[in-house]
């Protein structure tokens, strides 16, 4: 931008110190500040600037308001609530299902990520290796990931159906486990159905940015390894995992966000039931706002998980500062 | 360590990059492996290396087959022309890798890392990272990681091509000096016929994946056995003219030049039509006697302690380089001697050279 800017400026003084400089120049000098970029810069910045205020800042303002505030169904429209100061925190952090929902997320998030990263990475080396159809093929993983979260949810449910749902009937003829497993009304197994639902999901997107790191590294320097002595284990010890230290960090912190912000799977899937055994901070915080309309609860658990979300996206953006070894 | 190569084939799909390539470098030797681009240099050397399998033929290092074997089985290490530094690890780091993996301990390690460091010069940096060297210091750090281990042999990639002119004499100098102290043997790739006749003891010209003529630099110089290796050893590059054999079968006669005759340092069949050439040093400015013909000067360019006099001889174009400075202007009338010895014939069909069957045995092929 900035270089665009310089350039054309010798040309509109050119353009100005021609011999006759009449109502042209002025047209023309209106008409270059936007296409040599000045104005066009500001326009940009401006319009960015607006969608962030209107779109960002101004619901999140708005949702720690509320969750200052005492809120009900008759007070939705106004600003000018009575303010209760931080009881509604101290409020849903001592509900009975508090501990169990913060518990839930944390498994959920740890299970989801991790799992997400060891297959993803898995599948990015695997396709690494050049064999005929590697493109095709990974392009086909990428499937999963354009589809929405309730459509998802919903072939999940069908395949984790308790009395003929594919998974079951696999475990029943390999005889990993021949009894069946009511996996969404069981409420020992509801929170992992939701899981492994997400977990595929998330796949496709840590294949494709550990692809990207992958194919990041030179080759030379794995020829270097080999070189000097190391195998296939110890490179990817000692070459493949520090080099991918940035993609790693940034990976994992965008992998928790996208894992906070699951909604559809659980609509689609357990409704976090049963009695709340797959309950969750983002489906608690809708059930309070949008089913009991306890907004002010709702707007807590919310702000609670920014508060989470913006810690680690200080992570994210610390990690990729440091993108730039070599 | 001594390497053989026999009957060494590399065929990347249907591209045949190796044709049957015979080498042999005795132990202690300083190979350079000189060709255009894409001639399959270093194709050559990461067979060499392992890095690339070999499609047929027997590699030997040290009398050992080692065709089918990994890379880490052979012993040999490898300079890049990029480096290949590990950027996430410091000098020390880079350099005591190797050893690691072998399982030294740390002292040793580090005493073997110090000595390197020392023949290097690297000693002050063995703290840093990649990243913070200069491209000089870099190719340094690639050397040292090479010499630590103490390889049976040594390989070069244009190791040298990224760094800038002065340094890149001065490395030359410094890496020979290196392949003497450390009595290793070496294989280096250059596309710089300058740096192959200057460091190497044998100089292998390549050509489209074959070996077109090698042997000592001098001899390359002095008796290429084709129009290829005329040209690519030896610069400015010797100037190459069709001509054709005067009925006397003695001299020679430049196409399309009225001009005098060349006279031939052998007979050959009369009206054979042959490739002339010359030396741009071995001509001079020729009063009389002795072979001459006329140019007309057409270009002229001086660096201080040479000359270079572009001629036009019979509408073709010419070089000669002179070691002292000319007061010609540009359209000069210029005669032009050289030694008969020194003048190439190559055969216009083949382009093999017609002296060197006569005067030596061809060296082209193996070895
Ligand atoms: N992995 C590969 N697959 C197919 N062809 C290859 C491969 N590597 C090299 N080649 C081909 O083999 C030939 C020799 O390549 P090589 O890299 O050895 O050339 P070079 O002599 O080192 O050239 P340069 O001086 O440009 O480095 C080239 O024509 C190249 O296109
Ligand atoms: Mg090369």
């Amino acid at each position: 931008m900035k270089i665009s800017g310089q350039t054309s400026r010798p040309g509109r003084i050119a353009v100005s110190a021609l011999p006759d400089p009449t109502a042209s120049t002025m047209r023309l000098s209106v008409f270059d500040t936007f296409r040599d970029g000045r104005g066009l810069d500001a326009l940009l910045v401006l319009l960015t600037l607006v969608y962030l205020i209107v779109f960002g800042l101004a619901p999140i303002l708005y949702t720690v308001l509320m969750s200052l505030q005492q809120v009900d169904m008759f007070t939705l429209g106004d600003f000018s609530r009575p303010f209760v100061g931080f009881a509604n925190y101290v409020d849903v952090l001592t509900r009975p299902e508090a501990g169990m929902v913060a518990r839930h997320t944390l498994v959920f998030v740890a299970l989801s990520v991790a799992c997400q990263l060891v297959l993803g990475f898995a599948l990015a080396l695997f396709f690494q290796q050049d064999f005929p159809g590697a493109g095709i093929m990974r392009g086909l993983f990428l499937a999963a990931w354009i589809m929405p979260g309730l459509v998802v949810g919903g072939i999940w449910r069908w395949m984790l159906a308790g009395d003929n749902g594919v998974v079951n009937s696999l475990l029943a003829v390999t005889h990993l486990h021949p009894t069946k497993i009511f996996w969404m009304s069981d409420p020992a197994t509801s929170l992992y159905a939701v899981t492994i639902a997400n977990i595929w999901l998330g796949i496709p997107f840590n294949m494709l940015l550990l692809s990207v790191g992958l194919a990041a590294i030179p080759k030379d320097l794995y020829e270097a390894a080999q070189l000097d002595g190391a195998g296939p284990v110890e490179r990817f010890r000692s070459i493949t995992l520090p080099m991918m230290r940035a993609t790693l960090g940034a990976l994992v912190s965008l992998s928790v966000i996208f894992t906070l912000q699951q909604f559809d799977l659980f609509a689609g899937m357990t409704q976090g039931g049963p009695s709340n055994s797959s309950n969750v901070a983002q489906f608690w915080s809708w059930q309070l706002s949008f089913q009991t309309y306890d907004i002010a609860g709702g707007s807590t658990i919310a702000v609670l998980m920014i508060a989470v979300v913006i810690g680690v996206a200080t992570l994210y953006v610390r990690s990729t500062r440091h993108e730039q070894i070599g | 360590m001594q390497i053989t190569l026999d009957g060494l084939q590399k065929h990347y799909g249907t591209y045949h990059a190796l044709k049957s390539i015979d080498l042999a470098v005795p132990a202690g030797q300083f190979v350079a492996l000189v060709g255009p681009s894409g001639c399959g240099k270093s194709t050559l050397l990461r067979t060499i290396a392992g890095l690339e399998a070999i499609s047929a033929g027997t590699l030997r290092i040290a009398g050992e087959d080692v065709t089918r074997r990994p890379p880490r089985q052979r012993d040999v290490a490898m300079v890049f022309q990029s480096y290949a530094l590990y950027p996430h690890m410091t000098v020390a780091e880079n350099m005591g890798y190797a050893l690691k993996l072998r399982r030294l301990n740390r002292t040793d390690i580090a005493r073997r890392t110090q000595v390197a460091a020392a023949t290097l010069g690297l000693e002050a940096l063995l703290g840093r990272y990649p990243r913070e060297l200069s491209g000089g210091q870099r190719q340094r750090v690639a050397m040292g990681r090479a010499i630590v281990r103490d390889p049976k042999v040594f390989l070069f990639d244009e190791p040298l091509s990224n760094l800038d002119a002065a340094l890149r004499v001065h490395m030359r100098g410094e890496l020979r000096d290196l392949h003497d102290r450390l009595a290793a043997t070496s294989v280096y790739v250059t596309h710089d016929q300058i740096e192959a006749m200057t460091m190497a003891d044998h100089v292998v010209v390549m050509r489209a994946g074959r070996i077109e003529q090698q042997g000592r630099p001098l001899d390359l110089y002095d008796r290429p056995a084709s129009r290829f290796v005329a040209g690519f050893i030896g610069s400015p590059a010797m100037n190459i003219l069709p001509g054709t054999v005067d009925p006397s079968g003695r001299a020679a006669r430049l196409d399309g030049a009225e001009g005098p005759l060349l006279s031939l340092p052998m007979l050959l069949e009369p009206g054979r039509p042959v490739l002339l050439g010359l030396r741009p040093e071995h001509l001079r400015l020729s009063q009389e006697g002795g072979a001459r013909f006329d140019g007309v000067v057409d270009h002229i360019e001086s660096t201080g302690s040479t000359t270079f006099v572009k001629l036009k001889v019979a509408s073709q174009a010419m070089v000669m380089t002179l070691a002292r400075r000319l007061d010609v202007t540009l359209g000069d009338p210029m005669q032009i001697g050289f030694d008969p010895a020194d003048l190439h014939i190559f055969d216009r069909e083949s382009e093999a050279s017609l002296v060197t069957q006569r005067d030596a045995p061809p060296r082209a092929g193996r070895a």
